[in-house]
């Protein structure tokens, strides 16, 4: 895996040899963007905050890997930490920032102890790095709830512009990079033959062989599905990619733009099988349970929305509910999406619409009999 | 670097979390004269996190998840295992004060689902059996 190599701080070195406008340009020239979701080049991101007149300036790796069926950071973190922390090390010195957090999800407790040991082993600069353990909160994976919760608030999001980049960690100018996309940085920097187009998937589910894979952007959804040994009904880019049916669209390339066409989001890279076996309808209330737990209730589309969601889901999982429910729970879905304050409301019934167009006689069948 | 205000509020709840294994008002008040932070704050966060606890928990915290990759490999019968077994529903302690059950979102475990977590530690690829054993494992 290109992932797991290791420049051993040859990519620190060079950057302090070489200056931050180095790093800035080779990293744009060789195209690497945010693996956390939204896929925004580093290097630009970089460059805005290295343009920032202020003198402090912060870096935060947001390792708060809360979308459910994606685990390509914990295994980073668990295989190749050293290469993350030169990451970090290199925007620090980039961006003349004296600190830098690590936000690990509270669930990765036990990735503290050995990522601290390596922080201590691999860290000789004088760039502080801290880890900062989370607590349980999806929605601090969104880059603005990461920094209210570091700086001590309720992790809400909040409105952007100013963006980080401007206005970031402590009102100061702050980098925001995916563990996935930091530990690239180094080996970017580094490597001759580096692929910008290799991304981690991770996939889970009903498959016989879940894990990460490494591949090619733009590789067949079957060819992932045949890796890993399953019989998909539906695939779920995670909770908030929404789902699509894997019949229709087996041969769909796994790249963002291709797979928007299927109104599906790619982000983190999640794929989540569900056989044939299992009920679209459980799986979409199962996921709509989520939402509801996790909604950080800030604002009442998604706070108040997402319980009705999952209400009108669960009476339709009885049999409990008619053809016009099917009907409301689509407008509803859609009044979310398009009112909700952050990315986790705007995406949380991207699953229901989805499972609707493409699964509606699952619906339909489920609806009360005496009607 | 001097540390900034507000950024030793969570790291300080977690600790009184990991030191006492729940949360108490007193530890509340105390943390906010410490750091001097509003009580209303302290409480604001402690209650926006779902692994700090203000209720009284028991000696082993078992966090399952019932989020769709452990969901679609039958999370909902090693939730119904425990239950019977500890005789409690999610939220609750045991009368014993051993164990807390806590149904919750993801824990990046997706490939060695189903899982759970008990006091952080992660136990993959449950089974009733293995269930069982966990358990007993607790109690002696």
């Amino acid at each position: 895996m290109q992932i797991l190599k290791e420049s051993s701080m040859m990519a620190f070195n060079k950057t302090v040899e070489k200056g931050p406008k180095w790093v800035i340009d080779t990293l744009k020239n060789k195209g690497l963007t945010g693996r956390g979701g939204a896929g925004f080049p580093t290097g630009t991101k970089w460059e805005m905050v290295f343009n920032e007149k202020e003198t402090e300036k912060y870096v935060v790796c947001n390792a708060d890997e809360g979308e459910p069926g994606t685990f390509k950071d914990r295994m980073i973190i668990e295989k190749n930490p050293k290469t993350l922390i030169e990451g970090i090390m290199i925007a620090c010195h980039v961006i003349t920032a004296k600190k830098a957090f690590i936000y690990l999800r509270g669930e990765y407790e036990c990735l503290k102890e050995n990522l601290q040991k390596t922080i201590d082993e691999v860290n000789t600069s004088d760039i502080e790095i801290q880890i900062f353990q989370g607590a349980g909160a999806y929605v601090c994976g969104d880059e603005t709830a990461i920094l209210r919760s570091i700086e001590g608030y309720r992790g809400h999001p909040s409105l952007k512009p100013p963006f980080p980049t401007v206005q970031g960690l402590f009102e100061k100018p702050t980098i925001i990079n995916n563990v996935e996309t930091l530990t690239n940085v180094p080996l970017a920097l580094m490597m001759d033959d580096w692929d910008p187009k290799l991304k981690l998937f991770s996939l889970s589910g009903k498959v016989k062989h879940p894990g990460v894979y490494e591949l090619k952007e733009g590789t067949p959804l079957s060819k992932l599905i045949k890796l890993g040994d399953g019989e998909p009904k539906a695939i779920h880019f995670g909770c908030f990619g929404g789902c699509l049916a894997y019949e229709q669209f087996k041969d769909i390339p796994l790249t963002p733009e291709e797979v928007l066409k299927a109104d599906c989001f790619l982000g983190s890279c999640a794929v989540i099988v569900t056989d044939k076996k299992t009920s679209i309808i459980d799986v979409a209330t199962n996921i709509a349970k989520f939402y509801e737990f996790e909604s950080c209730g800030k604002c009442t589309p998604c706070r108040e929305g997402t319980m009705r969601v999952l209400a009108i889901l669960e009476n339709i999982a009885m049999g409990q509910a008619n053809s016009a429910d099917i009907d409301t729970l689509l407008e509803l879905a859609i009044v979310i999406r398009d009112t909700s304050f952050c990315g986790l409301g705007q995406t949380a019934t991207n699953h229901v619409i989805n499972a609707i167009k493409y699964f509606r006689e699952e619906f339909e069948e489920r609806l009360c009999k005496s009607e | 670097m001097d540390k900034k205000e507000g950024e030793e509020l969570l790291p300080k709840l977690l600790q009184e979390q990991e030191n006492n294994g729940w949360i108490s008002e007193r530890a509340l008040k105390a943390i906010s004269k410490q750091i001097n932070i509003p009580i209303s704050r302290v409480y604001g966060v402690a209650t926006f996190y779902s692994h700090l606890h203000l209720k009284k928990q028991g000696q082993y915290i078992i966090e399952i998840c019932n989020s769709p990759s452990c969901y679609l490999n039958g999370s909902m019968d090693i939730i119904k295992v425990i239950e019977k077994e500890l005789k409690i529903k999610s939220g609750e302690t045991t009368v014993d004060g051993k164990f807390s059950l806590h149904i919750g979102s993801c824990i990046g475990c997706c490939d060695k689902a189903p899982a759970m977590l008990i006091n952080k530690k992660v136990y993959g690829n449950l089974t009733k059996g293995k269930i069982l054993e966990v358990l007993k494992e607790c109690r002696s």
